[in-house]
């Protein structure tokens, strides 16, 4: 049996019946699934009224319709005030306020664009606007009223669209609001395992190092043996994990499928799982998404194998020496967002090319339509750079691990490291 | 008997140190063989280059009449570091099974090789035990039957003994002696000359680097004998020892050390003391160790000095 796959069986195996893989396998989808049910309860439960005094001079508001207004909208809560107001302005959360809206006079054709919500707090521009669309559909009445529109013209002026949305030539189907979603996450996921499984491979060579078990080893195997060992069997380890999360994905999206719709939410679960599957191209963002993920863990695996092998047991020295490479991963994932924002800019095409940020930016890219967005080419390119970049960094992390694994003593920076790989051997 | 191993003029130079230089040397089929040398006179690095883990800068190793072959010698190899290190978290039975594999023994073979071994050496309970647990002289065990239950030509030990109690200590030694008559070449390298006289048959010494001595034990005390010997005689006055074919090295009330003179021998000393009617009790000679026979070889200098406490 060749000596490499006896490696990888281990470094596979001893992970796969680890205690804290199997928990957090099954625990990380209830975590997310919790933490996105979660937040929107949070958000809901959390908010408060806003109470808003209005000291109004322009003598187009009425408490009533400020009523009418504050029942369709129980975010906030806006009253007029007349006596009193100077009670108010002085100390508004005295007088029972969380702010106030001093109201200029007003022309109804000119509007103003310089009103202040005033408070001691600071409110965010999400609980202005709330509040500046409160006053505004009064507006609107007061406007339609004075240009005589009734409710049927009303109708028209509001129901009367021009609505446009991106539809790609080459392939129909793409919806771009969902290749958005998609994208993002198969971009959160890569780098989610680039981060995790990248410092997994780093500590288990810390582990052989300081363990002192490395001399042993590599009187037996060569050191690339070693490496590539460990690396693959990490890697295998997390495709593992997310087989897994399909697994689980395609077995509660049948379960609910086959029960009918008894819960809404789970119903609703279906129809978007039902919408995901017909609305883009699965088999291929499947494909790609393995291809990236290995290609992607492979070029960082290796940097951080390096790194563990330089580095002695001490965790801080393995940080800073990792810190440019962890970069690279963050980078990435700014260059993802730019990429959905607008994905066949300059940026997102050569961030999807160059290897470094490919795995994740291209992923990002392509559930927007291949080859609409992402030309035949284009994804070719980024793969064959991705398979060279990755030879290149595991090239360059044998070099200088078989050095590295068996040196004690000070922490080499990275120029000596890269002494190392240049070093006739 | 064939050289199971030579070693001819082997360098391996490091940016700032000349870490072996030009050391040769050849292991014949059989034999315990000791490597001798302070902390940092490049055994380690030597070791590295016959199991294959360093390539020297120049020279030539041959294994088994022929170049050796890293990738393939190496099963033929048993290697225990000094720096020893195992799994931690790993069980103590599928480690053992672990590293047999990687020295190339199919599963069933290693299997049944590491059932042997454990027996031998009482360990068979320990199967699912994890290494965490072990206290150090069991994990030392563990690793010296890693080291050679694939059954290798050669087996390299560096500082096996250290961090074992005098029991586990003798067991090893026993175990060395026995894998010896089976044929084994045993390559046992030491700081610590003591265990070397009780085990070795031939040595070589080193030094920064260079090698200094080379022979069997007995052949290097022949060499560097210096005719001390015990003489086990009452003390005698001065003018009667002013006399004598020896000089006097340390007095004694029983017994005296003494130094023959270069010119006379055994015989003319108890001749001398025959003639004047002294009572003899015993008479042996008295070889240098091989701690002493170092530090007359490379002096006074800070590196015997180092030898000379960790001894």
């Amino acid at each position: 049996m060749n000596k490499t796959f006896i490696i990888i069986q281990r470094e596979y195996l001893t992970r796969v019946r680890k205690k804290t893989f199997i928990i957090s396998t099954l625990l990380f989808p209830l975590l997310y699934v919790g933490l996105i049910f979660g937040m929107g309860y949070l958000a809901e439960s959390s908010q408060q009224v806003l109470n808003i005094a209005l000291i109004d001079q322009s003598g187009y508001f009425s408490q009533a319709i400020l009523d009418q207004e504050n029942s369709t909208d129980p975010s906030s809560k806006v009253s007029l005030i007349s006596e009193k107001a100077e009670d108010v302005l002085r100390d508004p959360e005295a007088a029972g306020f969380d702010g106030f809206i001093r109201m200029p006079a007003l022309n109804w054709q000119k509007g103003n664009d310089s009103i202040w919500l005033e408070s001691k707090k600071s409110y965010g521009s999400g609980t202005t606007a709330a509040v500046q669309a409160k006053l505004n559909r009064i507006w609107s009445r007061i406007k339609n009223d004075s240009l005589s529109i009734d409710e049927s013209k009303q109708a028209i002026l509001q129901g009367s669209q021009l609505s446009i949305r991106p539809r790609n030539l080459e392939d129909e189907n793409t919806n771009a609001n969902l290749a958005e979603v998609i994208g993002y996450i198969a971009g959160l996921l890569i780098y989610m395992i680039l981060l995790i499984y990248g410092s997994q491979v780093m500590m288990g060579v810390m582990e052989e190092k300081t363990n002192r078990i490395a001399e042993v080893l590599v009187s037996s195997v060569r050191p690339f043996q070693m490496m590539m060992g460990k690396i693959v069997g990490i890697g295998l380890v997390a495709l593992t994990q997310f087989l897994l999360w399909i697994g689980f994905v395609f077995l509660i999206y049948n379960i609910t499928k086959a029960t009918g719709n008894g819960l809404g939410s789970a119903s609703a679960m279906v129809g978007a799982m039902q919408e995901v599957i017909t609305g883009i191209n699965m088999p291929l963002i499947l494909f790609c998404f393995g291809f990236y993920f290995l290609g992607g863990f492979f070029f960082y695996a290796s940097l951080y194998a390096a790194i563990g092998s330089a580095v002695n047991e001490d965790l801080r020295e393995a940080q800073s020496l990792s810190f440019p490479v962890t970069m690279l991963v963050i980078i990435s994932i700014a260059l993802m967002t730019t990429a959905i924002a607008n994905p066949t800019g300059p940026i997102a095409v050569w961030a999807s090319l160059i290897p470094f940020s490919s795995p994740i930016v291209m992923m990002a890219r392509i559930p927007y339509g291949v080859p609409g967005t992402v030309p035949w080419w284009q994804l070719g390119l980024s793969m064959i750079l991705l398979v060279l970049g990755f030879l290149a960094t595991v090239w360059f992390a044998a070099k200088i691990y078989r050095t590295g694994i068996l040196m004690y003593g000070k922490k080499p920076s990275w120029g000596e490291m890269l002494k190392w790989v240049f070093r006739k051997s | 008997m064939q050289d199971l191993l030579r070693v001819e003029h082997l360098k391996k130079y490091f940016a700032n140190q000349k870490a072996v230089d030009d050391i040769s040397f050849s292991v014949a089929s059989g034999q315990i063989f000791g490597l001798l040398g302070p902390n940092g006179a490049g055994k380690t690095t030597l070791i590295r280059m016959i199991t294959g883990i360093f390539y020297p800068d120049s020279g030539s190793i041959t294994f088994q009449g022929k170049p050796f072959d890293p990738i393939h010698d190496v099963r033929h190899i048993g290697y225990m570091p000094e720096e020893r290190g195992l799994y931690k978290k790993m069980k103590i039975g599928e480690h053992a099974l672990y590293l047999a594999q990687l020295k190339g023994l199919p599963r069933p073979e290693a299997m049944k090789q590491v059932k042997i071994w454990f027996e031998r050496l009482e360990m068979q309970s320990w199967w699912n035990k994890k290494v965490e647990d072990l206290s150090k002289g069991m994990s030392q065990k563990l690793q010296f039957v890693s080291t050679v239950l694939h059954e290798p030509k050669l087996i390299i030990l560096d500082e096996p003994f250290s961090g074992l109690d005098p029991v586990n200590s003798n067991l090893i030694k026993d175990e060395i002696h026995r894998l010896a008559q089976n044929g084994s070449t045993i390559l046992f390298s030491t700081h610590r000359m003591e265990q070397v006289e009780e085990i070795c048959e031939h040595i070589i010494l080193v030094n920064k680097g260079e090698k200094i001595l080379d022979g069997t034990v007995g052949a290097v005390k022949e060499q560097y004998k210096q005719n001390h010997f015990r003489l086990g005689i009452p003390a005698q006055p001065d003018d009667l020892l002013s006399q004598a074919p020896f000089e006097l090295i340390r007095k004694g009330e029983r017994e005296q050390i003494v130094q023959i003179h270069e010119d006379k021998n055994t015989n003319d000393v108890l001749q001398f003391l025959l003639d004047r009617s002294i009572p003899i009790r015993s008479f042996e000679e008295l070889l240098p160790s091989l701690n002493e026979i170092f530090i007359r070889l490379v002096g006074d200098s800070p590196t015997a000095r180092q030898f000379q406490i960790a001894s």
